[in-house]
């Protein structure tokens, strides 16, 4: 296909396309600047003639800023005709403009301009000008700002003779502003019209090029730009490259941090590894009772939001909890270490627990009856082949709670205290002191040992379990423990999720509370004002997230269709960049969102769209990786027949790979949902006036110490993931029951 | 259902795969180069790994060849992704949806081509009738047995009157009996309609039964086109002689040609020998083949090759005596065995040849 004389064609049709877009663009540009010009001189020639009769330095400082109401930003200044010198002078002025005029009166511009306006002539500075505008009160920018510089004739009584003149500088920003938007227009269009037509002239199947084309689109404009974006202006300081920022970040105050993120962390997978290990073995390895409840139970917490185990925490332990100071009068703190490690551990287990659940199945228990057999004790066999041979899942637990617990940013603001972890850190630079180059920079920093424990899991720790766990899927069990040492587990297991349960009815509580901690009488107060501060951002968090929901889980299941069925090159870059969201912390995408689409040509910050945009691309690798399972275990010959029979692509995608990989696009949706439900670390740059989420509205009334407010949301923001979490739970079910009996052969 | 029956043409057409370790290439099709005529029923016939899949794929436009032009009728198609192109496949897995009733899955194709409804449900009740299903419409595909689920999808390819069949070893699911009745049902079918078809086997009954041609196929090379008896009877190398059905080979060398007879040095014999393939050069080394069924076991000392026999099986219709000499061990088949003189297992015994029974075939071709 790749043929010469097709080449030949595609660029020569490209040359001709890009000759006429940028002759479209340079004519549409020159006349937009002559518009613009003829525009200021309109203006300021009206603004000449309001010329203050009484010349007075008086009159004059009051006239001139009045500049600003024709032409946003600019500066005026007079200068009197003097007849004796034959010459122009500023009349008065602030000391910039005095200096500027004082720059460049010997330039020969600058004579040409004068000639110009003694013949009555307005006129403007062919090049522009940079003005320092620092002393200007109006401008807050410390830079100079390029300017253009137009000089307008003031006539006298007669009519005929110039008396002076008003030079005025106008920045050139609007101006470019526009010019920037034009020229990013047809980049654009030509970036289109070649990715177009080469999709057209040289693949067989233009359906699949589109949807390719328009992924990478996706993918580049809203994955890897603002990345990019947040690396370069990590090394930018006043507009140029400089390493300012990476030394300050560096710097032992941010280290601290850094230090701090990294104890949490390997306090937090170490503890949620063992309580993990023991749920799982729990429920795979013994003959306890109630393994479905206790597997349900156990993994609530993943689909909890943000702040409410932290609430519940501070609730019980804080300085005016329940606990801590009606019941026990301790002066204890709870914020810091010692608290977070526990909502950690509480929110992240089950993480390790299904981890690890998932390796213990797979080993296959006639290796450990054959042990038993060689008359080895149940500890024994436990010591030398259940522990060894679930090794890779415990250190890939290990390794997931720990990227999760230093991505964890929700927990941290709430209950850190004088304890500082990077992630915070990072959020205090943007929002306290509008730092955004330092906060990318500290979130680098954090995305170091993140990504390098997602990598060492993904590429390693998860491909050796492939190996050494072989065999299949054990029907019958063997007992590992001992009686004793079972109901010792299940105590252990039972108290744990009763503590997990207390906490949450502990919020539950907190929403009938008049004060909690100094007045624990009954009211449901809490729930009116709750609904009514309230209101607006539940309607908007559940809007978002539905909107988001099913754009995230089609854009999944067709790029997994795609990745798995079709060949194209670039596919392994696709998948990555899709990928990458899945191993990098929140904190991160949300300072690189607002750095790259604050500004033309994608000005998104402030709308609903950027939030709706945040949730899918954080959400897409699950539901790639979801698709992608599901789509290897389809016989690609059923699509193939479709598109046999007639089929085009999008249409093989609707009537055969969408309904064969329901439970898949299912669960994406639904998992979609409550994370975005519960969305906070990117979520929280990305807010406006306009839209808000629940989860910063709980962040900002538990901030305030309004717990009966927080609680109240909390409660509500629990019952609407929980509802359509079990909602999605049972259809799937359902679901995968149908898929079974279909696909047995 | 009448349509015009169109040939299948190949003109050089290769297919590489790219190793994805950045190895060599595996070459999967090797310059394949012919023409599958109207109405034909074309078997690709070759040990595993030969390349029929991918010849077939690439018919139906499943895969891209890496050089080379394919065309249905007159118009080529090359390029034209699978839903563009008037063929349809059965795949060994059949590839039935899942997640619809035979109904459905018949109609697929039709509803496509936006039929009207009557007119489908008139059509797929036909075909189902066709091929003897008319009271599974409603059944889940998994709920068939694997003949009946074949059945679908023969009906599932049939309804939208391809121009051309494509079946990739269709029956191999199937037990015995059940591939001897399909196999039968699927021609039957074929020939009604005219369609041009391209039958994927690595079973040498399979193809002899059913095809008009068959294509032997070796390492992506394709190695012999011919009507069945033709590549039985005739192979041009020792590769499809052994492929196609049972053989002796005996290593001789070619002393004379003239006219019709080649005359052979086997051993201290000469042999005459009325066939042989094209490569075969006078003064070369070379072989003879024979079928078990075209030797002759005689009395010891009169024959070309000296032996004795080891066993003999005795099946009915024939006799199978394997006899020990000094080329290794021979099999000959002796049709009818009551009429004729049988020797005992121990026996010498000589083998013979009938001239225009043997052929010659390149000794280095393997
Ligand atoms: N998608 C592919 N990628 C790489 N190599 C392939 C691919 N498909 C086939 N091959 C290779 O091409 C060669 C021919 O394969 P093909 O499937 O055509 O064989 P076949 O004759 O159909 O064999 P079988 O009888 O086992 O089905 C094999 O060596 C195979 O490994
Ligand atoms: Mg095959």
């Amino acid at each position: 296909m790749f043929t010469k004389k097709r080449i030949l064609q595609f660029c020569a049709a490209a040359l001709i396309f890009l000759l006429a877009d940028f002759w479209m663009y340079s004519t549409l540009s020159s006349n937009f600047r002559s518009y613009e010009d003829q525009r200021n001189f309109n203006e300021i020639e009206l603004f000449a003639q309001t010329v203050p009769d009484e010349r007075t330095e008086q009159s004059f400082a009051t006239w001139m800023p009045t500049v600003k109401d024709i032409i946003p930003g600019s500066r005026a200044l007079y200068l009197t005709f003097d007849e004796v010198s034959f010459d122009f002078k500023p009349e008065s002025g602030s000391e910039t403009n005095l200096s500027l005029f004082n720059a460049f009166r010997n330039t020969p511009n600058f004579q040409k301009a004068m000639e110009s306006v003694y013949y009555l002539e307005p006129m403007r500075l062919a090049s522009t000008y940079k003005a320092d505008y620092s002393l200007d009160p109006d401008t807050n920018s410390f830079d100079e700002i390029s300017s253009q510089v137009y000089f307008v004739p003031v006539v006298d009584e007669t009519g005929y003779q110039v008396s002076g003149a008003v030079m005025i500088l106008v920045p050139t920003s609007t101006a470019t502003g526009f010019n920037n938007l034009l020229r990013t227009l047809f980049i654009v269009a030509a970036v289109f019209f070649l990715g177009i037509m080469l999709v057209l002239m040289f693949t067989r199947d233009p359906m699949t090029g589109f949807m390719v084309l328009a992924l990478f689109g996706i993918v580049l404009v809203f994955i890897a730009y603002p990345l990019l974006e947040a690396v370069r202006l990590s090394f930018m300081k006043n507009g140029t490259f400089s390493l300012q920022t990476w030394k300050e970040s560096l710097s032992p105050t941010y280290l601290i941090a850094l230090w701090g993120s990294l104890r949490l962390g390997v306090l937090t997978a170490t503890i949620s590894t063992l309580v993990g290990y023991m749920f799982a073995f729990l429920i795979e390895r013994t003959s306890f009772r109630q393994k479905k409840l206790m597997t349900t139970l156990a993994t609530m917490p993943v689909i909890s939001p943000p702040f409410s185990l932290s609430l519940s925490i501070i609730l019980l332990f804080g300085n005016n909890g329940l606990i801590s100071k009606q019941l026990l009068n301790l002066n204890t703190s709870i914020y810091g270490l010692g608290g977070l490690t526990i909502v950690q551990v509480i929110g992240m287990f089950p993480i390790a627990f299904m981890t690890i659940s998932g390796v213990l199945r797979q080993i296959d228990s006639t290796v450990e009856d054959a042990s038993l057999d060689l008359s080895a004790t149940r500890w024994q066999t436990f010591k030398s082949i259940t522990l060894p041979l679930s090794a890779p899942g415990i250190l890939s637990a290990w390794l997931l709670v720990f990227t999760n617990s230093l991505a964890d940013f929700a927990n941290p603001l709430l209950l850190s205290g004088d304890y500082r972890v990077l992630s915070t850190e990072a959020y205090m630079l943007v929002t306290g002191r509008s730092n955004l180059g330092a906060g990318s920079a500290l979130s680098f920093i954090l995305l170091m040992p993140t990504l390098t424990a997602f990598l060492i899991q993904r590429n390693w720790v998860s491909k050796k379990s492939f190996v050494t766990v072989t065999g299949k899927p054990s029907t019958n069990l063997t007992e590992l423990t001992n009686k004793p040492v079972r109901t010792v587990l299940e105590v252990g297991a039972w108290v744990f999720i009763g503590f997990i349960a207390s906490l949450y009815l502990t919020i539950v509580a907190g929403c009938f509370v008049v004060n909690w901690g100094i007045d624990y009488s009954f009211t449901l107060a809490n729930w009116g004002e709750a609904l009514a501060r309230g209101w607006t951002s539940i309607r908007d968090t559940v809007t978002l997230a539905a909107i988001a929901t099913p754009i995230a889980g089609l854009l999944a299941m067709l790029s997994a269709m795609l990745i798995v069925r079709k060949k194209f090159p670039g596919k392994r870059l696709l998948e990555m960049l899709i990928m990458t969201p899945y191993a990098i912390p929140g904190t991160l995408i949300g300072i690189s969102y607002v750095l790259a689409f604050n500004k033309q040509p994608l000005l998104l910050v402030g709308t609903g769209a950027i939030i709706v945009i945040n949730y899918i691309i954080r959400e897409l690798p699950v539901g790639l990786e979801n698709g992608i399972t599901a789509l290897h275990q389809i016989d690609p010959a059923i699509e193939e027949s479709a598109a046999d029979l007639g089929a085009d692509v999008p249409t093989v995608f609707r009537t055969i790979v969408l309904p064969l990989i329901r439970p898949a696009f299912l669960s994406s949706m639904s998992y979609t949902f409550v994370r975005s439900m519960t969305a906070v670390s990117a979520i929280i740059f990305l807010i406006s006036a306009r839209w808000n989420h629940l989860t910063v509205l709980i962040f900002n009334f538990s901030e305030n110490l309004r717990f009966g407010l927080a609680s109240v949301l909390s409660t509500i923001l629990i019952v609407i993931v929980l509802s359509v979490w079990g909602l999605m739970q049972v259809v799937v079910r359902d679901d995968k029951l149908t898929q079974k009996t279909i696909s047995a052969r | 259902m009448e349509k015009k029956s169109v040939s299948v043409t190949l003109e050089h057409v290769t297919k590489k795969f790219k190793d994805v370790k950045g190895k060599a290439d595996v070459i999967a099709v090797n310059d394949s180069h012919f023409v599958i005529e109207p109405g034909e029923l074309v078997t690709l016939l070759g040990p595993s790994g030969c390349g029929k899949t991918t010849t077939l794929r690439m018919i139906a436009g499943f895969e891209l060849p890496t050089e080379g032009k394919i065309y249905i009728g007159n118009e080529e198609v090359t390029m034209l992704p699978p839903n563009k192109r008037d063929t349809a496949t059965m795949f060994q897995s059949y590839g039935l949806f899942p997640h619809m009733t035979v109904f459905d899955n018949v109609a697929y194709g039709l509803r496509l081509r936006k039929v009207a409804q009557e007119e489908i449900t008139k059509r797929v009740n036909e075909t189902l009738d066709l091929v003897g299903l008319a009271s599974y419409g409603d059944r889940a595909p998994s709920k068939l047995s694997g003949g009946q689920q074949q059945r679908v999808a023969l009906a599932r390819s049939l309804i939208v009157t391809p121009s051309v069949l494509l079946l990739d070893e269709p029956l191999s699911n199937l037990d015995a009996l059940l591939r001897e009745q399909m196999r039968v049902e699927i021609r039957k079918i074929q020939k009604e309609l005219g369609i041009t078809a391209v039958y994927v086997t690595h079973d040498r009954v399979e193809a002899m039964s059913l095809s008009d041609r068959v294509v032997v196929m070796k390492d992506g090379y394709v190695r012999q086109i011919g009507s069945p008896s033709e590549i039985y009877e005739d192979p041009n190398s020792r590769f499809v002689a052994g492929f196609v059905g049972k053989a002796a080979f005996f290593p001789v060398k070619v002393m004379k040609h003239d006219k019709k007879t080649w005359v052979c040095q086997l051993g201290e014999k000469e042999v005459l020998v009325e066939r042989a393939a094209t490569d075969v050069e006078v003064g070369s080394e070379a072989v003879l083949m024979a079928r078990p069924e075209s030797l002759r076991v005689v009395e010891s000392g009169t024959g070309k090759i000296e032996g004795k026999v080891r066993m003999n099986v005795y099946l009915g219709h024939s006799l199978e005596a394997f006899i020990n000499t000094s080329f290794g061990e021979v099999l000959v088949q002796i049709d009818d065995p009551h009429a004729k003189k049988v020797f005992k297992e121990g026996e010498d015994v000589s083998i013979d040849f009938t001239a225009d029974r043997v052929r010659l075939l390149n000794r280095n071709d393997a």
